[in-house]
């Protein structure tokens, strides 16, 4: 599955962090979407990266935008990493690592825990694709700044009051 | 208000008893969703809200703000399967007037953020239905309607 701007994202369907069945065209509910895939709790690159998107949070609340952490950590696991950042968006748990291979995300060089690759992709409300990130390299994940225009970018596109002149 | 914004609907409460669309008592508006599919019959629905019609304030003041946080962050998971729905209740445009919260069997409602704001009351209902929990991070209204609700998809 190819992956890049301009393509369509698929409508995961995973349990949410409380266990509940969530889609991702759900979780948009018509506002742009940030989705950032993550190894796990035990990453200190991710409690790390994690910790800056829960403080931009404070934006996505009041801007009408959404996030979601996808991990293979099971939902309870998930739950309690959530707590710890103080989060208040919703992670899914492809535990069973259902969309993993699917995806093509599999972090191939940890085969302790087959967790996804650092990846993240900002979406249009219908989940087309506007950018992408290989987190590989921690310098290549999202910064603040990087969503910040994203954000920016997809909502002058799909909120016709955007630009009042 | 005699227009509903879109997703929004009417309910009413006269201190005991919940009536949809209008009814004795004081009348809010609600997420529509709530009210719209199967209702889960004898539900426990905390109403933190009052009959008195003074009892408002702003969505925009910092403690309504901070109590939708608080319900994303802890409410809705410490709810668990119990939750059917939950809503806040809006008088208009700008004002809140308190929220309910539904369960399927008593919960810890004095631990229900909503309850900072206005004291509940613990009413049976057989109007509300089940409705996925908001998944955040949004605590801002859509178009007026009574958070979760609403939406800016076309």
């Amino acid at each position: 599955m190819k992956l890049a701007p301009g393509g369509a994202f698929p409508d995961l369907d995973l349990p949410d962090h409380t266990g509940r069945d969530r889609r991702l065209s759900e979780i948009a509910g018509g506002d742009p979407l940030v989705v950032l895939f993550s190894r796990g709790w035990w990453c200190p690159k991710e409690q790390r990266h994690l910790r800056e998107m829960t403080a931009l949070q404070d934006e996505f609340e009041v801007a009408y935008t959404r996030m979601v952490v996808v991990s293979v950590d099971a939902p309870e696991v998930q739950s309690a990493f959530r707590a710890g950042l103080g989060a208040r968006f919703v992670f899914l748990s492809d535990a069973e690592r259902r969309w993993l291979g699917l995806l093509g995300l599999l972090e191939e060089t940890d085969t302790l825990h087959d967790p996804y690759r650092p990846t993240a992709f900002s979406l249009f409300p219908d989940l087309t694709i506007h950018s992408a990130y290989d987190g590989n390299w921690y310098w290549g994940r999202p910064t603040a700044e990087d969503l910040r225009r994203d954000m920016r970018a997809i909502s002058r596109a799909v909120r016709k009051d955007f630009d009042r002149r | 208000m005699s227009d509903l914004p879109a997703g929004a609907a009417y309910l009413a409460f006269d201190g005991t008893r919940l009536y949809a669309g209008t009814g004795p008592g004081r009348r809010f508006m609600v997420d529509a969703r709530c009210l719209q599919g199967e209702p889960v019959r004898g539900a426990f629905a905390h109403v933190c809200a009052l009959t008195d019609g003074a009892a408002a304030l702003a969505y925009d003041q910092p403690e309504i703000q901070q109590v939708r946080r608080d319900v994303l962050a802890w409410w809705i998971g410490l709810l668990g399967d119990a939750l059917v729905c939950l809503t806040t209740l809006a008088l208009d445009e700008a004002r809140y007037g308190g929220a309910i919260t539904v369960t399927r069997e008593p919960v810890r409602w004095q631990d229900d953020p909503f309850a900072r704001i206005f004291p509940g009351t613990v009413v049976r209902s057989d109007l509300f239905c089940p409705v996925t929990p908001t998944a955040g991070p949004v605590v801002e209204r859509y178009a007026g309607v009574a958070w979760p609700g609403g939406t800016f998809a076309s």
